[in-house]
Protein backbone atom coordinates (compact mmCIF):
# COMPACT_ATOMS: atom_id res chain seq x y z
CA UNK A 1 0.00 0.00 0.00
CA UNK A 2 1.50 3.32 -0.85
CA UNK A 3 0.90 6.53 1.22
CA UNK A 4 -2.00 7.61 1.91
CA UNK A 5 -3.78 10.30 0.15
CA UNK A 6 -5.20 13.46 2.19
CA UNK A 7 -8.70 12.05 2.53
CA UNK A 8 -7.47 8.90 3.41
CA UNK A 9 -5.54 10.41 6.73
CA UNK A 10 -8.55 12.71 7.63
CA UNK A 11 -10.76 9.46 7.10
CA UNK A 12 -7.81 7.52 9.53
CA UNK A 13 -7.81 10.44 12.28
CA UNK A 14 -11.61 10.48 12.13
CA UNK A 15 -11.50 6.86 12.92
CA UNK A 16 -9.29 6.84 15.81
CA UNK A 17 -11.51 9.59 17.36
CA UNK A 18 -14.32 7.59 16.62
CA UNK A 19 -12.83 4.39 18.44
CA UNK A 20 -11.68 6.93 21.66
CA UNK A 21 -15.37 7.29 21.73
CA UNK A 22 -15.80 10.55 20.12
CA UNK A 23 -19.98 10.48 18.71
CA UNK A 24 -18.74 13.80 16.62
CA UNK A 25 -16.05 11.76 14.88
CA UNK A 26 -19.25 9.23 14.03
CA UNK A 27 -20.81 11.85 12.46
CA UNK A 28 -18.12 13.35 10.22
CA UNK A 29 -17.09 9.08 9.04
CA UNK A 30 -20.43 9.24 7.88
CA UNK A 31 -20.67 12.52 6.27
CA UNK A 32 -17.02 11.75 4.55
CA UNK A 33 -17.92 7.75 3.46
CA UNK A 34 -21.13 7.18 3.50
CA UNK A 35 -22.37 8.90 0.07
CA UNK A 36 -19.37 7.00 -1.50
CA UNK A 37 -20.59 3.59 -0.22
CA UNK A 38 -24.21 4.52 -1.09
CA UNK A 39 -23.18 5.07 -4.66
CA UNK A 40 -21.07 1.72 -4.76
CA UNK A 41 -24.06 -0.11 -3.20
CA UNK A 42 -26.81 1.26 -5.61
CA UNK A 43 -24.39 0.38 -8.15
CA UNK A 44 -24.17 -3.35 -6.84
CA UNK A 45 -27.74 -3.56 -5.78
CA UNK A 46 -29.47 -1.31 -8.75
CA UNK A 47 -32.05 -0.19 -5.98
CA UNK A 48 -31.48 2.59 -4.61
CA UNK A 49 -34.08 1.80 -1.01
CA UNK A 50 -31.93 -1.45 -1.07
CA UNK A 51 -28.58 0.38 -1.06
CA UNK A 52 -30.10 2.74 1.17
CA UNK A 53 -30.84 -0.10 3.89
CA UNK A 54 -27.53 -1.94 3.56
CA UNK A 55 -25.80 1.39 3.96
CA UNK A 56 -27.26 1.95 7.24
CA UNK A 57 -26.48 -2.08 8.33
CA UNK A 58 -22.84 -1.54 7.04
CA UNK A 59 -22.10 1.20 9.11
CA UNK A 60 -23.79 -0.90 12.05
CA UNK A 61 -21.48 -3.29 11.34
CA UNK A 62 -18.64 -0.67 11.24
CA UNK A 63 -19.72 0.28 14.44
CA UNK A 64 -19.58 -3.45 15.84
CA UNK A 65 -16.06 -3.94 14.30
CA UNK A 66 -14.83 -1.05 15.12
CA UNK A 67 -12.03 -2.27 17.73
CA UNK A 68 -10.68 -4.63 14.57
CA UNK A 69 -9.09 -0.99 13.21
CA UNK A 70 -5.87 -0.90 13.38
CA UNK A 71 -4.98 2.78 14.36
CA UNK A 72 -3.32 4.83 11.59
CA UNK A 73 -4.49 2.11 8.65
CA UNK A 74 -6.65 3.92 5.90
CA UNK A 75 -10.21 2.60 7.05
CA UNK A 76 -11.56 3.56 3.29
CA UNK A 77 -10.60 -0.17 1.92
CA UNK A 78 -11.91 -1.91 4.72
CA UNK A 79 -15.35 -0.08 5.02
CA UNK A 80 -15.72 -0.72 1.25
CA UNK A 81 -14.74 -4.67 2.33
CA UNK A 82 -17.64 -4.52 5.03
CA UNK A 83 -20.19 -3.10 2.36
CA UNK A 84 -18.89 -5.16 -0.28
CA UNK A 85 -19.90 -8.26 1.93
CA UNK A 86 -23.12 -6.82 3.18
CA UNK A 87 -24.03 -6.13 -0.08
CA UNK A 88 -23.23 -10.13 -1.13
CA UNK A 89 -25.25 -11.19 1.69
CA UNK A 90 -28.35 -8.74 0.84
CA UNK A 91 -27.78 -10.08 -2.48
CA UNK A 92 -28.16 -14.24 -1.71
CA UNK A 93 -31.32 -13.00 0.42
CA UNK A 94 -32.84 -11.26 -2.41
CA UNK A 95 -32.65 -14.64 -4.29
CA UNK A 96 -34.09 -16.85 -1.76
CA UNK A 97 -37.02 -14.58 -1.81
CA UNK A 98 -37.62 -13.01 -5.06
CA UNK A 99 -40.84 -11.17 -4.60
CA UNK A 100 -40.90 -8.78 -1.94
CA UNK A 101 -44.69 -7.52 -0.90
CA UNK A 102 -45.11 -4.12 0.82
CA UNK A 103 -47.77 -4.53 4.12
CA UNK A 104 -51.00 -4.02 2.31
CA UNK A 105 -49.62 -7.01 -0.20
CA UNK A 106 -48.73 -4.77 -3.19
CA UNK A 107 -45.73 -5.16 -5.21
CA UNK A 108 -42.72 -2.74 -3.70
CA UNK A 109 -42.20 -0.23 -6.15
CA UNK A 110 -38.31 0.59 -5.64
CA UNK A 111 -36.49 3.69 -6.98
CA UNK A 112 -33.62 2.70 -9.57
CA UNK A 113 -30.22 3.77 -9.30
CA UNK A 114 -27.96 3.83 -12.24
CA UNK A 115 -24.23 1.49 -12.18
CA UNK A 116 -22.32 4.19 -10.92
CA UNK A 117 -24.18 4.47 -7.77
CA UNK A 118 -26.68 8.05 -9.19
CA UNK A 119 -30.50 7.90 -9.42
CA UNK A 120 -32.23 8.11 -12.37
CA UNK A 121 -32.53 11.81 -12.19
CA UNK A 122 -28.96 12.77 -11.35
CA UNK A 123 -27.81 10.23 -14.17
CA UNK A 124 -29.62 12.31 -16.07
CA UNK A 125 -28.11 15.34 -15.12
CA UNK A 126 -24.53 13.68 -15.73
CA UNK A 127 -25.80 12.74 -19.35
CA UNK A 128 -25.96 16.79 -19.98
CA UNK A 129 -22.51 17.00 -20.03
CA UNK A 130 -20.59 17.47 -23.23
CA UNK A 131 -19.83 13.80 -23.39
CA UNK A 132 -23.05 12.56 -22.49
CA UNK A 133 -23.62 10.07 -25.56
CA UNK A 134 -20.61 8.11 -24.57
CA UNK A 135 -21.35 8.32 -21.73
CA UNK A 136 -24.69 7.18 -21.88
CA UNK A 137 -23.86 3.83 -24.50
CA UNK A 138 -21.09 3.64 -21.89
CA UNK A 139 -22.98 3.14 -18.68
CA UNK A 140 -25.51 0.75 -20.49
CA UNK A 141 -22.60 -1.82 -22.00
CA UNK A 142 -21.48 -1.47 -18.10
CA UNK A 143 -24.55 -2.51 -17.17
CA UNK A 144 -24.54 -5.53 -19.01
CA UNK A 145 -20.85 -6.93 -18.43
CA UNK A 146 -20.35 -9.93 -16.11
CA UNK A 147 -20.15 -9.14 -12.79
CA UNK A 148 -16.82 -9.76 -11.66
CA UNK A 149 -15.78 -7.30 -14.17
CA UNK A 150 -18.36 -4.71 -13.62
CA UNK A 151 -17.01 -4.80 -10.30
CA UNK A 152 -13.18 -4.25 -11.64
CA UNK A 153 -14.40 -1.55 -13.44
CA UNK A 154 -16.58 -0.11 -10.82
CA UNK A 155 -13.80 -0.37 -7.94
CA UNK A 156 -11.12 1.20 -10.04
CA UNK A 157 -12.63 3.59 -12.31
CA UNK A 158 -15.75 5.04 -11.01
CA UNK A 159 -14.60 5.00 -7.32
CA UNK A 160 -10.95 5.65 -8.14
CA UNK A 161 -9.53 2.97 -5.65
CA UNK A 162 -6.65 1.37 -6.47
CA UNK A 163 -5.68 -2.44 -8.12
CA UNK A 164 -4.77 -3.30 -4.91
CA UNK A 165 -7.45 -2.03 -2.44
CA UNK A 166 -9.83 -3.22 -5.16
CA UNK A 167 -8.10 -7.01 -4.95
CA UNK A 168 -8.81 -6.62 -1.00
CA UNK A 169 -12.33 -5.77 -1.05
CA UNK A 170 -13.27 -8.03 -3.55
CA UNK A 171 -11.18 -11.01 -1.68
CA UNK A 172 -8.78 -11.38 -5.21
CA UNK A 173 -5.63 -10.72 -6.33
CA UNK A 174 -4.50 -7.23 -7.64
CA UNK A 175 -3.63 -9.36 -10.61
CA UNK A 176 -7.30 -11.24 -11.02
CA UNK A 177 -8.67 -7.72 -10.67
CA UNK A 178 -6.84 -6.10 -13.73
CA UNK A 179 -7.34 -9.19 -16.15
CA UNK A 180 -11.27 -8.68 -15.44
CA UNK A 181 -10.92 -5.26 -15.84
CA UNK A 182 -8.59 -5.82 -19.13
CA UNK A 183 -11.64 -7.76 -20.21
CA UNK A 184 -14.42 -5.46 -19.26
CA UNK A 185 -12.61 -3.51 -21.32
CA UNK A 186 -12.30 -5.99 -24.45
CA UNK A 187 -15.80 -6.74 -23.78
CA UNK A 188 -17.11 -3.13 -23.70
CA UNK A 189 -15.05 -2.76 -26.95
CA UNK A 190 -17.14 -5.39 -28.93
CA UNK A 191 -20.04 -3.80 -27.32
CA UNK A 192 -19.60 -0.41 -28.51
CA UNK A 193 -17.56 -1.19 -31.71
CA UNK A 194 -15.85 1.73 -31.54
CA UNK A 195 -13.02 0.75 -34.18
CA UNK A 196 -10.83 3.58 -32.36
CA UNK A 197 -10.72 2.17 -28.97
CA UNK A 198 -9.28 -1.15 -30.39
CA UNK A 199 -6.02 1.32 -31.25
CA UNK A 200 -5.73 1.96 -27.64
CA UNK A 201 -4.13 -0.73 -24.55
CA UNK A 202 -5.17 -1.05 -21.78
CA UNK A 203 -3.74 0.22 -18.32
CA UNK B 1 -14.24 4.07 -25.67
CA UNK B 2 -10.93 3.63 -24.75
CA UNK B 3 -9.13 2.87 -21.53
CA UNK B 4 -8.53 6.61 -21.38
CA UNK B 5 -12.57 7.52 -21.12
CA UNK B 6 -12.38 5.62 -18.24
CA UNK B 7 -9.17 7.23 -16.49
CA UNK B 8 -10.45 10.57 -17.50
CA UNK B 9 -13.04 10.08 -15.07
CA UNK B 10 -15.58 9.65 -17.80
CA UNK B 11 -17.96 7.36 -15.71
CA UNK B 12 -17.36 9.42 -12.46
CA UNK B 13 -20.73 11.06 -11.12
CA UNK B 14 -21.05 14.86 -12.24
CA UNK B 15 -19.25 16.50 -9.70
CA UNK B 16 -19.94 14.84 -5.56
CA UNK B 17 -21.32 12.21 -5.00
CA UNK B 18 -25.30 11.93 -4.10
CA UNK B 19 -25.43 12.69 -0.49
CA UNK B 20 -26.66 9.91 1.96
CA UNK B 21 -29.21 9.37 3.98
CA UNK B 22 -29.49 10.52 7.64
CA UNK B 23 -28.16 7.03 10.24
CA UNK B 24 -31.06 5.30 11.29
CA UNK B 25 -31.78 5.26 14.37
CA UNK B 26 -30.49 2.46 15.35
CA UNK B 27 -27.35 2.98 14.33
CA UNK B 28 -27.46 6.52 16.62
CA UNK B 29 -28.94 4.79 19.32
CA UNK B 30 -25.53 2.19 18.90
CA UNK B 31 -23.59 5.28 18.49
CA UNK B 32 -25.00 7.72 21.35
CA UNK B 33 -24.00 3.83 23.89
CA UNK B 34 -20.98 3.85 22.17
CA UNK B 35 -17.85 3.36 24.78
CA UNK B 36 -14.05 3.86 23.94
CA UNK B 37 -12.72 0.26 21.98
CA UNK B 38 -9.41 -1.06 22.27
CA UNK B 39 -8.20 -1.65 18.86
CA UNK B 40 -6.02 -3.97 17.25
CA UNK B 41 -2.55 -4.17 16.36
CA UNK B 42 -1.03 -5.24 13.04
CA UNK B 43 1.04 -7.76 15.18
CA UNK B 44 -1.71 -8.91 17.37
CA UNK B 45 -3.11 -11.46 15.61
CA UNK B 46 0.04 -13.09 13.96
CA UNK B 47 1.48 -12.99 17.60
CA UNK B 48 -1.38 -14.71 19.67
CA UNK B 49 -1.75 -17.46 16.69
CA UNK B 50 1.97 -18.06 16.68
CA UNK B 51 2.53 -18.82 20.58
CA UNK B 52 -0.67 -20.66 21.11
CA UNK B 53 0.17 -22.91 18.00
CA UNK B 54 3.74 -23.38 18.72
CA UNK B 55 2.88 -25.17 22.19
CA UNK B 56 1.77 -28.25 20.93
CA UNK B 57 5.09 -28.50 18.24
CA UNK B 58 7.31 -27.68 21.42
CA UNK B 59 5.63 -30.47 23.31
CA UNK B 60 5.76 -32.76 20.63
CA UNK B 61 9.14 -32.00 19.74
CA UNK B 62 10.33 -32.58 23.67
CA UNK B 63 8.54 -35.92 24.71
CA UNK B 64 9.18 -37.69 20.79
CA UNK B 65 12.62 -38.90 20.43
CA UNK B 66 14.31 -37.23 17.30
CA UNK B 67 14.81 -39.34 14.48
CA UNK B 68 17.88 -41.82 14.40
CA UNK B 69 19.93 -40.67 11.71
CA UNK B 70 20.00 -36.76 13.00
CA UNK B 71 23.21 -36.81 13.66
CA UNK B 72 24.88 -38.43 10.62
CA UNK B 73 23.23 -36.21 8.53
CA UNK B 74 25.42 -33.25 6.99
CA UNK B 75 24.64 -29.73 9.45
CA UNK B 76 24.40 -27.52 6.48
CA UNK B 77 21.23 -29.38 5.26
CA UNK B 78 19.54 -30.36 8.64
CA UNK B 79 20.15 -26.29 9.17
CA UNK B 80 19.13 -25.63 5.98
CA UNK B 81 15.65 -27.29 5.42
CA UNK B 82 15.04 -26.06 8.69
CA UNK B 83 15.11 -22.69 8.28
CA UNK B 84 13.34 -23.40 4.93
CA UNK B 85 10.62 -24.67 6.90
CA UNK B 86 10.21 -22.19 9.33
CA UNK B 87 10.70 -19.48 6.83
CA UNK B 88 7.45 -21.17 5.28
CA UNK B 89 5.81 -21.36 8.07
CA UNK B 90 6.61 -17.22 9.68
CA UNK B 91 6.10 -16.30 6.00
CA UNK B 92 2.64 -17.89 5.65
CA UNK B 93 1.40 -16.84 9.07
CA UNK B 94 2.23 -13.16 8.86
CA UNK B 95 1.00 -13.06 4.72
CA UNK B 96 -2.34 -14.56 6.64
CA UNK B 97 -2.92 -12.43 9.65
CA UNK B 98 -0.78 -9.52 9.40
CA UNK B 99 -2.23 -6.69 7.60
CA UNK B 100 0.45 -4.38 4.78
CA UNK B 101 1.18 -1.03 6.80
CA UNK B 102 -1.87 1.60 6.50
CA UNK B 103 -3.94 -1.14 5.68
CA UNK B 104 -6.93 -2.45 8.15
CA UNK B 105 -7.04 -6.40 6.93
CA UNK B 106 -4.94 -8.64 5.46
CA UNK B 107 -4.74 -9.03 1.77
CA UNK B 108 -5.78 -12.03 0.73
CA UNK B 109 -4.31 -12.15 -2.61
CA UNK B 110 -0.67 -11.73 -1.32
CA UNK B 111 -1.70 -14.30 1.51
CA UNK B 112 -2.85 -17.46 -1.35
CA UNK B 113 0.71 -15.94 -3.46
CA UNK B 114 2.71 -16.34 -0.24
CA UNK B 115 1.84 -19.26 0.94
CA UNK B 116 2.00 -20.95 -2.44
CA UNK B 117 5.18 -19.77 -3.29
CA UNK B 118 6.45 -21.15 0.58
CA UNK B 119 5.05 -24.73 -0.31
CA UNK B 120 6.42 -25.25 -3.85
CA UNK B 121 10.11 -23.60 -2.29
CA UNK B 122 9.65 -26.64 0.00
CA UNK B 123 8.87 -28.88 -2.46
CA UNK B 124 11.63 -27.87 -5.18
CA UNK B 125 13.68 -28.38 -2.11
CA UNK B 126 11.92 -31.65 -0.62
CA UNK B 127 12.52 -33.27 -4.25
CA UNK B 128 16.10 -31.74 -5.26
CA UNK B 129 18.03 -31.67 -1.74
CA UNK B 130 16.25 -34.57 0.37
CA UNK B 131 19.09 -36.00 2.37
CA UNK B 132 19.98 -39.72 3.72
CA UNK B 133 22.31 -41.10 5.94
CA UNK B 134 23.21 -44.73 4.10
CA UNK B 135 22.64 -47.42 6.34
CA UNK B 136 21.18 -45.37 9.45
CA UNK B 137 18.03 -43.46 7.78
CA UNK B 138 14.86 -45.54 7.03
CA UNK B 139 12.68 -45.83 4.16
CA UNK B 140 9.11 -47.40 5.01
CA UNK B 141 9.77 -51.23 3.69
CA UNK B 142 12.37 -51.03 7.21
CA UNK B 143 9.38 -50.49 9.20
CA UNK B 144 7.07 -53.17 7.33
CA UNK B 145 5.02 -50.23 6.34
CA UNK B 146 3.99 -49.28 2.58
CA UNK B 147 4.71 -45.63 1.18
CA UNK B 148 0.64 -45.44 1.65
CA UNK B 149 0.78 -46.01 5.13
CA UNK B 150 3.79 -44.30 6.35
CA UNK B 151 2.15 -41.28 4.27
CA UNK B 152 -1.15 -41.23 6.18
CA UNK B 153 1.00 -41.81 9.41
CA UNK B 154 2.91 -38.10 8.62
CA UNK B 155 0.12 -36.57 7.11
CA UNK B 156 -1.89 -36.87 9.91
CA UNK B 157 0.60 -35.75 12.11
CA UNK B 158 1.35 -32.97 10.14
CA UNK B 159 -2.92 -31.68 10.01
CA UNK B 160 -2.76 -32.43 13.74
CA UNK B 161 0.06 -29.73 14.45
CA UNK B 162 -2.40 -27.57 11.80
CA UNK B 163 -5.50 -27.90 13.55
CA UNK B 164 -4.01 -25.67 16.40
CA UNK B 165 -3.26 -23.12 14.36
CA UNK B 166 -6.33 -23.32 11.98
CA UNK B 167 -8.56 -23.67 15.21
CA UNK B 168 -6.93 -19.87 16.88
CA UNK B 169 -6.60 -18.27 13.51
CA UNK B 170 -10.51 -18.88 13.10
CA UNK B 171 -11.04 -17.45 16.41
CA UNK B 172 -8.81 -14.05 15.41
CA UNK B 173 -10.09 -13.77 12.28
CA UNK B 174 -13.93 -14.44 12.80
CA UNK B 175 -14.68 -10.77 12.76
CA UNK B 176 -11.92 -9.96 10.60
CA UNK B 177 -12.09 -11.11 7.01
CA UNK B 178 -15.10 -10.30 5.38
CA UNK B 179 -13.80 -11.29 1.82
CA UNK B 180 -11.59 -13.45 0.77
CA UNK B 181 -11.29 -15.89 3.90
CA UNK B 182 -10.62 -19.29 1.43
CA UNK B 183 -7.42 -17.41 0.69
CA UNK B 184 -6.38 -16.00 4.08
CA UNK B 185 -7.64 -19.94 5.38
CA UNK B 186 -4.92 -21.18 2.68
CA UNK B 187 -2.17 -19.32 4.26
CA UNK B 188 -2.79 -19.82 7.64
CA UNK B 189 -3.20 -24.08 6.62
CA UNK B 190 0.09 -23.71 5.34
CA UNK B 191 1.79 -22.06 8.41
CA UNK B 192 0.17 -24.90 10.50
CA UNK B 193 1.12 -27.69 7.92
CA UNK B 194 4.68 -25.75 7.74
CA UNK B 195 5.32 -26.34 11.75
CA UNK B 196 4.21 -29.76 11.06
CA UNK B 197 6.41 -30.11 8.33
CA UNK B 198 9.32 -28.69 10.43
CA UNK B 199 8.59 -30.85 13.89
CA UNK B 200 8.32 -34.14 11.56
CA UNK B 201 12.02 -32.70 9.91
CA UNK B 202 13.44 -33.91 13.21
CA UNK B 203 11.31 -36.98 14.47
CA UNK B 204 10.33 -38.59 11.22
CA UNK B 205 12.93 -41.41 10.35
CA UNK B 206 11.70 -41.49 7.28
CA UNK B 207 14.35 -40.23 5.00
CA UNK B 208 12.94 -41.01 1.11
CA UNK B 209 12.46 -38.07 -0.66
CA UNK B 210 8.71 -39.87 -2.13
CA UNK B 211 7.65 -39.85 1.03
CA UNK B 212 8.97 -36.42 2.37
CA UNK B 213 7.54 -34.71 -0.67
CA UNK B 214 3.79 -36.57 -0.59
CA UNK B 215 3.72 -36.56 3.19
CA UNK B 216 5.47 -33.73 4.57
CA UNK B 217 4.69 -31.28 1.91
CA UNK B 218 1.45 -33.05 0.83
CA UNK B 219 0.59 -32.92 4.70
CA UNK B 220 1.11 -28.95 4.28
CA UNK B 221 -0.60 -28.33 0.75
CA UNK B 222 -3.50 -30.40 2.59
CA UNK B 223 -3.76 -28.17 5.83
CA UNK B 224 -3.84 -25.32 3.61
CA UNK B 225 -6.76 -27.45 1.80
CA UNK B 226 -8.16 -28.10 5.19
CA UNK B 227 -8.18 -24.51 5.69
CA UNK B 228 -9.13 -22.30 2.88
CA UNK B 229 -12.33 -24.29 3.27
CA UNK B 230 -13.03 -23.81 6.65
CA UNK B 231 -12.43 -20.06 5.96
CA UNK B 232 -14.00 -19.75 2.99
CA UNK B 233 -17.69 -18.98 4.49
CA UNK B 234 -16.42 -17.32 8.19
CA UNK B 235 -15.78 -13.89 8.53
CA UNK B 236 -19.60 -12.48 7.35
CA UNK B 237 -20.33 -9.59 10.31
Amino acid sequence: MGPMDAEAIEAADVMARYCRGEAAAFHRLYALLAPRILAYLSGLLGDKAAAEDTLQVTFLKVHEARGTYVLGANPIPWMYTIAHRTCLDELRRRKRSRVRLTQDGTLQSEPAAHLTGVSVDAHQDQTDRPDASVTASALAALDRLPENQRLALLLTKVHGRSTAEAAMITGTTPGAIKQRAHRAYVTLRGMLGNAESAKAEPP
Amino acid sequence: MTARDFDGGLLRPAGEFEKAPAPAADLLNAVGAMKPVRTRTRFGAFALVGLVGLVWPAIALGHLPLRQDLSALPTWWVVTAASLWGLAFALSLAAALVPRRGDVLPAPGRASRLSGAAMAVVLVFVLAATARAPGVSLRPADLHWTLLRSCIHCASFVLEISAVFLVVGLLALRRLVPTGGARIGMALGAAGGAMGGLVLHFICPIAETSHVALAHVGGMALAAAVGALLLSGVGRR
